[in-house]
């Protein structure tokens, strides 16, 4: 059909109540950019457009804005490391900065937060997450060869009591370097900062320990992670 | 509802149409950034419930409709030229779409070509579209206009718009012949796009 014979229906069209074969007869010039059909359903449009300014106005619930925009905001996905790491860390952070700045209310634990954030901010560090691979720990640790060691990790096994939890830094050659010790909280989390220099770190390793420590690990690493 | 022998009730249409804001908001939208689609809502969102819940009639529903309107603007935006398209027409056309789609029984939606509903809200018809067309004035004008049109006539548009019933579905449905109901959709629907000619133009 021609656009001239289609020009009756443009309306009707732009209403979806065009029947055959006018129906898709408009189509197929819109489809093909039509330079006279485009325009004229695009005119017919606006004329259904006014139609919709002249409904009758209604107020919405008020809870449908917040429906819709979360709609569009970003959703970590489920079970996914990935995913849920930067609310992890953020979270994790938070933890850390409660328990070092609220329980911090002398000097030494202002120091502590101070080197921890400097460890962060230090464009050489790099950082690393673990527990990808169906470990039940996980996290992220973050290496500054010039200031030290931020490790963050949730899901931490049980240890009995008499026992500590040993981090270690493992170089390319050599054996590996006690770290520090420390525990978990009750929620299986931990957030350690063991500040200085480190060393040609190639990987870092935790494992579980006799109170004190130990200088070479006793058990089986459960967590190690290359840099 | 455009109900027969009286005028078109309803609140007038009060939307100031900002063509800058909206150009802001496009752009705003098409970089991903979620606080524009709050804005995008408080500036369309009653209309669209409105137009959704005049034709699906259950409010519960009418929100379901509405997140899936404001979401499909955001996933097509990028089809959207923002310097020159309408953006409250283009969603109001998604907007009833949705509602009339949700109307049609399963096998009708099944027949009708998905395609054809993508190319009746494709952003290319509502370039350069009168930004105002949504203004009270207009508003007025069309509901003075269907006020005027005879009761068949206001009853075809009435089925036309709020039910999106084909014009053989219409005669079905009155029990008048085709050629009849097509006479009267034709005539009305001229008579509408004059009257709103002639108050664009003027």
């Amino acid at each position: 059909m021609t656009c001239d014979q289609l020009q009756q229906d443009y309306t009707s069209y732009a209403l979806g109540i065009a029947d055959e074969p006018e129906r898709a007869e408009i189509a197929e010039h819109l489809a093909r950019q039509c330079p006279v059909c485009v325009p004229g359903v695009a005119s017919a449009m606006s004329t259904v457009t006014a139609m919709s300014g002249a409904v009758k106005l209604v107020q919405p619930p008020r809870h449908l804005r917040r429906r819709v925009q979360a709609a569009v905001q970003p959703k970590p996905k489920a079970w996914s490391l990935g995913a849920i790491l930067p609310w992890a860390i953020t979270a994790m952070m938070s933890v850390a900065l409660i328990l070092i700045g609220i329980s911090g209310r002398g000097p030494g634990d202002t120091a502590k937060l101070e080197r921890a954030l400097s460890i962060l901010n230090d464009p050489a560090t790099r950082d690393v997450t673990f527990g990808e691979t169906g470990k039940p720990s996980k996290g992220r640790v973050f290496v500054s060869p010039s200031k030290g060691v931020v490790f963050i990790a949730a899901s931490l096994p049980h240890i009995d009591s008499g026992k500590t939890f040993e981090l270690w830094v493992i170089p390319a050659k050599g054996n590996p370097v006690p770290a520090g010790l420390f525990q978990s909280q009750s929620d299986s989390t931990a957030v350690f900062v063991r500040p200085g220099p480190v060393e040609n770190a190639a990987a870092i390793a935790v494992t579980v320990e006799p109170d004190g420590g130990s200088a070479q690990p006793t058990t089986t690493p459960f967590i190690v992670t290359k840099l | 509802m455009f109900a027969p022998g009286i005028t078109l009730p309803g609140v007038l249409l009060a939307l100031e149409m900002s063509s800058k804001h909206d150009v802001d908001l496009a752009r705003r939208l098409q970089r991903r950034d979620s606080t524009a689609m709050g804005e995008l809502y408080d500036r369309f969102g009653r209309v669209a419930y409105s137009v959704i819940l005049a034709i699906v009639r259950d409010g519960s529903l009418a929100e379901d409709l509405v997140q899936e309107t404001f979401l499909r603007v955001w996933n097509r935006i990028h089809a959207f030229e923002a310097g020159r398209g309408a953006l409250g027409p283009w969603l109001l056309a998604i907007a009833r779409n949705r509602a009339i789609d949700h109307l049609r029984s399963l096998s009708a939606r099944m027949d009708r070509n998905a395609f054809e509903l993508d190319l009746r809200e494709h952003p290319s018809l509502f370039i350069d579209m009168e930004r105002d067309v949504l203004n009270a004035d207009h508003a007025r004008v069309i509901r003075s206009a269907i006020g005027k049109l005879s009761a068949n006539q206001q009853k075809v548009i009435e089925l036309a718009y709020y039910e999106g019933l084909s014009q053989t579905e219409m005669a079905e449905r009155m029990g008048e012949p085709l050629g009849t109901v097509k006479t009267w959709v034709r005539s009305a629907l001229k008579h509408l796009r004059e009257e709103l000619g002639q108050a664009v133009a003027a």
